[in-house]
């Protein structure tokens, strides 16, 4: 069975389901038997959920009302 | 990422309505922007070719077939738009060569385990988000979405195409032209320094010392 070292280090891989299948077991039934690493992996997904809401909360266009008046003028028809 | 949200203001961005632009915009102009800058480096360069982008856009919405979901639609269009950005102002990024250079080591420095390979950390579940919690969760999302700028440029990379656009790894390496192994080390040592972040900010304390029972 892999250590909480190597199951931390392979959590990505276990994720991805890009691990042979012996190897995925082993994973497996380390997190079975181990809380601290089950907790760890939650916490990584949980970090990926965080990931996407973080990216896009990101800032608005640096002048939204220009940008928006240039998509409708682009939409017009007859505008080219 | 509210795809089916994006499908319902299609009729209204095909009649040019300026409020569906808006709300197009502020619904993903900010995550543009950051996978825009994988490929330009600058904020100012990326903002600009994802203004750009969203002009192309428009114009091409009516050849919009609706096969993949419009967000992704407009994705592809920014990472054209960037590229080429780059391209023209000489900036060439050979990912290759920076998963080389930022895949080397554990993504966890082994002073964090025992010699055994047991951890030498506990961790604890962290809450859910409420409506109490909000403004807390604001913060720690900002701090994440600090975070993820300082990242490497090719981590950077590779979890905004994997965790935030939800791009299949085939996809993504073909952009990056970097191999699937790599993008799998890249993208865990960017969770992996992302998970240390928000803990830290989630669990200020670390569980060292004896907590008092209340918290418990």
């Amino acid at each position: 069975m892999p250590t909480c070292q190597e199951v931390a280090e392979q959590a990505t891989e276990y994720l991805e389901k890009a691990m042979p299948r012996r190897e995925r077991l082993g994973v497996w039934a380390h997190l079975r038997v181990c809380p601290n690493c089950r907790t760890y992996l939650r916490q990584f997904m949980g970090t990926i959920a965080l990931t996407r809401r973080a990216a896009a909360a990101a800032p608005p266009p640096d002048d939204e009302d220009r940008l928006v008046a240039a998509m409708k003028a682009a939409r017009t028809p007859g505008a080219d | 990422m509210a795809l089916d949200e994006d499908a319902a203001l299609l009729p209204r961005l095909r009649a040019g309505e300026e409020a569906a632009f808006r709300e197009l915009v502020r619904r993903h102009h900010g995550r543009l922007v950051r996978l825009a800058g994988v490929f330009t480096g600058a904020r100012a360069r990326a903002e600009e070719a994802v203004q750009d982008a969203w002009v192309v856009v428009v114009t091409g919405l009516d050849g919009y077939s609706g096969e993949a979901p419009l967000g992704a639609w407009i994705t592809g269009i920014v990472m054209n738009k960037a590229r080429n950005r780059a391209a023209r102002d000489g900036r060439v990024v050979s990912f290759a060569d920076l998963a080389r250079s930022e895949a080397e080591g554990p993504a966890l420095e082994p002073g964090r385990f025992m010699p055994d390979g047991h951890w030498a950390e506990r961790f604890s579940a962290w809450p859910s988000p409420t409506p109490e919690r909000e403004a807390g969760d604001r913060q720690l999302l900002a701090r994440i979405g600090d975070a993820l700028e300082t990242l490497p440029p090719a981590q950077r990379a590779v979890v905004l195409l994997r965790d935030v656009e939800g791009h299949e790894p085939a996809a993504i390496c073909r952009a990056l032209g970097i191999t699937e192994a790599n993008m799998r080390v890249l993208l865990h040592r960017a969770r992996t320094r992302l998970r240390d972040v928000a803990a830290a900010l989630i669990e200020p304390a670390p569980a060292k010392r004896s907590i008092p029972a209340t918290r418990l």
